[in-house]
């Protein structure tokens, strides 16, 4: 359940159940008080202020709740992870340069986390790693010039050829610059 | 007659839908906002043809270059001279009216000059082959250049083309709004609604200014010195600094973020402004003030340092702390919006409404920036930021805020048209303008949305993959009904009747 929702359709449904009850509550409030009954209300201002009261807690309770749910599925914390868990990390070193990536491997194990660490060597870049049915996994942005090289760690769990594509508009042939990962079986398992 | 009033009626066609009303001595608060508001909806049409272009060239498999000339020429079109010339011009009138001062002299003239020029340069500059999005993408201006696919001539035009109109949003507007609001002398003639900073409608006025003010600074130094070098008036090695492309971000985004902040203050403030005009019981009153103001503060205080969530994944060149922050104060900007929800709807409750279009578009306006605020804050989630940065999410919400704020913009300039021009709207067409930008606005930001969630990249002339190409279709259909939206609009602006006309036959109907 939370694996869906901190995808990219997990995070729509999310925003579509933060439009849906306030397009609702709109939808009533001006349909009643303008079409059906446009007169001064009758809630006395104490029912106002408590109905205040609960808004207010309850848009800081949902707030707070998605926020700390979402923490496990920051790939930051896969990264802090990595370093402490004592299990091997593939390094998968990239330069992204106009239009093309060079990459130190495009095929890594499935079941151990892998390192990407990335450089953009001309203008900005992207490195965004899809899945073979399409979903988007993550994304990294790489600037020129920075010291500390972009970096994502991420634990392939299918094999499959993965489709990497620059999410990062820079230029003209921004749409061609793609390549791919081929996550293999891991050799423990086999 | 001033030159802003001459040029107007100077202009076929749109000189008409704005020709301002000389009659009630209210000119030198009329003139120059209308002039401003004038030019921007002929940006608007520009833009709006370049915004269907760009779904068009991807479904005819056109040259991609065309896709990305207009992907470039539509965001920016859109976004500074449209939509914040718009602004501008009804803020404009709007402060003129509550502080009783004129809007005359070099300021406003020069705000309207650094706009129009820099967007008609940059214009020029990207039909040359400056193709770098609405948001610069620096270094790739340099870069593009280095590489031959546009010349240094080109990037020294759109450079000059966006510093101009950099320089009327950051200092010439900002210095405009403030020394009317501080300086000067009040004349009670020109007073149509006196208002002190304590009342929500005037306190996010100057709110907005100050922000662009300061939050714009650092890019203004930025962005001359990288000028002053593209010259030859200093050595490129002393621009090297601005010319790093970690100093030139993070100074553009912490103004390019705050503008749309600043915007959405001055909106709302305006929207808190009006709404009191058109509650059913004639209070003229907000349900609380006091929870108004609170909420343009929370929203001030959130906004400004909440930037950071653009640089969420390119950790750790942008550490961790940093992005937590970002994320965290974007989320808090939900709280100063959760307030607002109450104070709108308690007001309409409590009073009941005039359902007259121009409220409808500034609270469906603002429903619209609801919307696009919660999907902002899920994609500065640290979380959900990795699945849905550079996907056409982030082009859904660009948009989104910009469509808001403009229809809340159309809809507060439906109020104040009549004290313009001395001519009356009619309510059927505005009735069906709402309708049409409600349908197309709210569809193609949720098209744009649902894209971005299907991991469909943003500026990409690409989308006949992994079934796309179906979002592309809905960004098209939902996008000619905005278009529609707009046609209407304009025609109503076209065919307005003198008011004493349109007395008239209603005195003669009764």
């Amino acid at each position: 359940m939370l694996d869906f929702l901190f995808s990219g359709w997990g995070a729509f449904w999310v925003t579509m159940a933060m439009l849906l009850p306030f397009a609702g509550m709109f939808w009533y409030v001006i349909h009643r008080k303008s079409v059906v009954d446009s007169g001064p209300g009758t809630t006395p201002p104490a029912a106002m202020s408590r109905l205040e009261g609960y808004w207010l807690t309850a848009v800081f309770v949902i707030f707070v709740t998605i926020n700390l749910a979402s923490l496990r599925f920051m790939p930051i914390m896969a990264t802090a992870h990595a370093a402490t868990g004592g299990v091997p990390v593939q390094e998968v070193e990239l330069a992204a340069t106009s239009w093309k990536y060079e990459m130190s491997t495009r095929e890594v194990e499935a079941g151990k986390p892998v390192r990407f660490s990335g450089r953009a060597m001309d203008t900005q870049h992207g490195f965004a790693v899809y899945h073979p049915d399409g979903r988007m996994l993550f994304t990294m942005l790489m600037m020129p010039g920075v010291s500390k090289a972009t970096s994502v760690v991420r634990t392939f769990t299918e094999p499959g050829t993965y489709k990497i594509r620059c999410l990062e508009y820079c230029g003209i042939a921004h749409h061609g610059m793609k390549d791919e990962l081929t996550v293999v079986k891991s050799k423990a398992a086999t | 007659m001033t030159i802003a009033t001459a040029i107007i009626k100077g202009t076929p066609v749109f000189g008409r839908m704005f020709s301002v009303d000389k009659s009630t001595g209210l000119e030198e608060i009329n003139a120059w906002p209308a002039l401003m508001i004038m030019a921007s909806f002929i940006w608007l049409a520009v833009a709006g043809l370049l915004g269907l272009v760009m779904p068009a060239t991807q479904m005819f498999d056109l040259d991609s270059g065309h896709f990305y000339t207009t992907l470039t020429l539509h965001g920016a079109a859109l976004a500074f001279p449209f939509s914040f010339q718009l602004m501008v011009g009804v803020g404009l009138h709007r402060s003129g009216g509550c502080v009783g001062k004129p809007i005359t002299g070099w300021l406003p003239a020069m705000c309207f000059i650094t706009m129009n020029l820099g967007a008609a340069l940059l214009t020029v500059a990207v039909l040359m082959g400056f193709k770098v999005s609405l948001i610069v993408m620096f270094p790739l201006p340099l870069v593009g250049a280095q590489m031959g696919i546009w010349s240094m001539n080109t990037v020294i035009l759109g450079f000059t083309g966006i510093y101009l109109v950099l320089a009327c949003m950051i200092l010439l507007y900002p210095l405009l709004g403030l020394s009317m609001l501080f300086f000067g002398k009040k004349r009670q003639d020109l007073v149509l609604s006196e208002r002190s900073l304590n009342d929500p409608g005037m306190l996010g006025m100057t709110l907005s200014a100050l922000t662009l003010l300061i939050a714009g600074l650092p890019l203004v130094v930025v962005g001359t010195t990288l000028l002053l070098a593209l010259y030859g008036v200093i050595p490129m090695s002393m621009a090297a600094w601005a010319a790093e492309p970690v100093v030139f971000q993070y100074v553009f985004f912490i103004f390019a973020h705050n503008l749309m902040e600043a915007m959405a203050l001055m909106v709302s403030s305006a929207m808190y402004a009006t709404l009191p005009l058109y509650l059913a019981d004639g209070t003229r009153k907000l349900f609380s003030d006091k929870l108004a103001n609170t909420a343009l503060w929370i929203l001030l205080l959130t906004s400004v340092t909440s930037f950071l969530h653009h640089f969420i994944t390119s950790y750790p060149a942008q550490p961790a702390a940093l992005s937590y922050w970002g994320n965290i104060m974007s989320w808090g900007t939900g709280i100063g919006a959760a307030i607002s929800i109450f104070t709108v709807l308690a007001t309409i409750w409590q009073h009941g409404l005039r359902a007259e279009p121009g409220i409808i578009a500034v609270l469906l306006g603002w429903a619209l920036y609801i919307l696009d605020g919660a999907s902002a804050m899920v994609t500065s989630n640290v979380a959900w930021a990795y699945v849905l940065h550079g996907t056409m999410w982030q082009s859904g919400h660009t948009m989104t805020v910009i469509l808001a704020m403009s229809l809340m913009w159309m809809g507060v300039l439906y109020h104040h048209y009549p004290v313009i021009t001395g001519r009356k709207l009619d309510p059927a067409l505005g009735t069906w303008f709402v309708r049409l930008f409600t349908v197309g606005g709210f569809g193609a930001a949720i098209a744009m949305l649902a894209g971005g969630a299907a991991g469909m990249p943003r500026r990409f002339a690409d989308w006949n993959q992994e079934g796309w190409m179906v979002y592309g279709h809905m960004i098209m259909i939902f996008g000619v009904i905005l278009g529609a939206s707009f046609v209407v609009y304009a025609y109503n602006l076209l065919q307005s009747r003198d008011l004493n006309e349109a007395l008239g036959q209603r005195v003669g109907a009764t």
